[in-house]
């Protein structure tokens, strides 16, 4: 019989065990961090060495990096080896500032490709799979990191890469196409293209869609289920960890399990930099156990999520995070009132007569923050009282879930500005912002 | 059923948006026949009466306009104001109750587009009181 693991062994280790394991990791990654510019005289301040790890809750001796440190160090100020052992590397756009640069050895690259293909076998892809990647090729981890990974399972890859609907509509009908990797919001804007064609997406082969690298809510997954009549699960990445591979659910989609043998999981508050209790909600707090060219050590991620408690049925005992509740960074405060982009979105799918896309406006009126949600509507109708109720509605519920009251607008489809493929969800107008 | 087609667009509160839909039609030489809006500060709904619902449906919908087409009871009457007065007390003491209404003028004639709660009971309501109705023309 064919194994449920992509490598049994690392996946359902016992607790004590992966802990032991991340002990030596750790010493190891701390060993080559002494070649950093940027940590060594840090560890050498706060008396860090290999010898001095005992447990995993040692990490909490360790100082914090943060996207500015990355930023401040551009290009190459944190790598721990020198740039001859460095064979690629991936940046950020860098539009708010100098991009961020991650180096990877070969052995880096050969990690990663490994995780994700883990990732990948997970949800029951197999080398009879055929993988069409919807993610940029270039800077951009979604493309390459894909794509070697699916290959190291074993899978027919297509790079199709992003944009361009209609070719991705032929390649999947002509290769037969059975997963897909995409953003959340793209995978509701492919299934509309196939539709424009007159194919129910339905009725394709795709049977499993890897989505990440966008916030989403699970009536936002269950939509996209629907409308392809595939599974669709959740990964998480971010290219200062390496990318995609970091974390994913498991067939039992009940929270992403993180491969902790690559990752100490920390879930800190926000404000105190303390952990929270266990299952409460803090920021996502990362450290590299198994990179070489720029490990990163107590990396702030922004990402607001909680750890699931308790064991998953599905045998592995890597912990679950739980779906992400929008990034620190996203907390919109208004009125006083801490408010995520994330919370607006639930309300709005529970609304069947509601499409995906939204945008949430923030702006100064008189003295006063003002929040408008402009939600688009899926089709049209001669009822005018519905729609006036409808808006009501709508307004009522974010009332009850933010707490303060929304103008909510509906529009018709392609108002929402779109950039990158990637929908944008939230323009503060404030002045002081 | 006696009924014609009405085609209903939804306007978002958006500065262009209905010359660009006038256009759009323009250019097809769709004419419009009747057109009537019904708005609150956020949004529209338009509603037209066309020489081609059914191409003009299409066409706005290709554009990206959120289209649908349902059915509206049109009723024809002597151009003056005794008449359009004797329909609709005539609808109205047959029980008919009326959630819009807008008219037009066709070959002298006057036509009332309506749209009654209930289609089938107004229409039972004019054919007994022998009102004409216009039955699907394009």
């Amino acid at each position: 019989m064919e194994s449920k693991f992509w490598n049994e062994e690392i996946e359902t280790m016992p607790r004590k065990q992966l802990e032991q394991l991340q002990v030596e990791r750790l010493k190891k990654t701390v060993e080559i961090a002494m070649g950093s510019k940027f940590y060594a005289p840090k560890f050498k301040e706060l008396g860090i060495t290999p010898e001095s790890i005992k447990s995993v809750e040692d990490i909490r001796k360790f100082p914090f990096t943060t996207k500015n440190d990355l930023r401040a160090t551009y290009p190459f100020g944190i790598a721990s080896c020198s740039l001859d052992k460095v064979v690629r590397l991936h940046s950020s756009s860098g539009t708010t500032g100098n991009p961020t640069v991650i180096l990877h050895t070969k052995k880096d690259l050969d990690e990663w490709a490994d995780a994700m293909a883990r990732s990948m076998y997970c949800i029951g892809l197999r080398s009879t799979d055929i993988i069409q990647n919807t993610s940029g090729y270039g800077m951009f981890t979604g493309g390459l990191g894909i794509q070697y990974a699916a290959e190291r399972l074993g899978a027919l890859t297509v790079p199709a890469g992003a944009g361009n609907s209609k070719r991705h509509v032929k390649f999947i009908t002509d290769f037969g196409t059975t997963a897909l990797h995409c953003i959340p919001s793209y995978a509701t804007r492919l299934a509309a293209a196939f539709e424009e064609e007159g194919i129910n997406p339905r009725e394709t082969t795709v049977k499993t869609l890897i989505i990440g690298a966008e916030p989403h809510s699970e009536a936002q997954r269950k939509r996209i289920e629907e409308i392809w009549g595939a599974k669709a699960y959740n990964n998480f990445g971010m290219s200062e960890m390496c990318g995609p591979g970091v974390a994913i659910e498991c067939q039992e989609q009940n929270g992403m399990h993180i491969w902790e043998d690559n990752y100490i999981v920390e879930i800190l508050d926000p404000e105190t930099l303390e952990p929270v209790p266990e299952g409460e909600i803090g920021e996502l707090v990362l450290t590299t156990l198994n990179r070489e060219a720029m490990p990163l050590f107590r990396y702030r991620t922004r990402d607001l999520t909680r750890i699931i408690p308790g064991d998953c049925p599905c045998g592995r005992t890597h912990k679950r995070l739980d779906r992400f509740q929008g990034r620190s960074d996203d907390m919109m405060i208004i009125k006083g009132v801490n408010t995520y982009p994330i919370q607006i979105e639930k309300i709005l799918m529970q609304f069947p007569e509601l499409a995906s896309d939204y945008l949430i406006t923030i702006e100064t009126i008189g003295d006063n923050d003002e929040m408008t949600v402009e939600a688009e509507l899926k089709e049209a109708t001669d009822d005018f009282a519905m729609l006036q109720n409808l808006t009501k509605e709508i307004t009522r519920r974010l009332k009850d879930e933010i707490l303060l009251t929304p103008k909510v607008k509906l529009v018709g489809k392609g108002v929402i500005p779109q950039s990158d493929g990637k929908a944008k969800r939230v323009v503060d107008l404030r002045q002081n912002h | 059923m006696k009924t014609i087609k009405q085609i209903s667009i939804f306007l978002e509160n958006q500065h262009g948006k209905l010359g660009d839909i006038l256009t759009a039609l323009k250019n097809e030489n769709i004419e419009i026949q009747a057109a009537s809006v019904a708005d609150t500060t956020e949004f529209g709904i338009l509603r037209l009466i066309t020489s081609d619902q059914t191409k003009a449906a299409r066409l706005l919908s290709e554009k990206g306009n959120l289209v649908n087409i349902n059915e509206v009871m049109a009723i024809q009457v002597e151009s003056n104001t005794s008449a359009f007065a004797d329909a609709i007390d005539t609808l109205t003491e047959g029980g008919v109750t009326i959630s819009y209404l807008y008219t037009f003028h066709k070959d002298g004639k006057l036509v009332l587009i309506i749209r009654p709660a209930s289609l089938e009971k107004a229409e039972q309501v004019a054919v007994k009181a022998g009102l004409t109705l216009i039955q699907g023309w394009e």
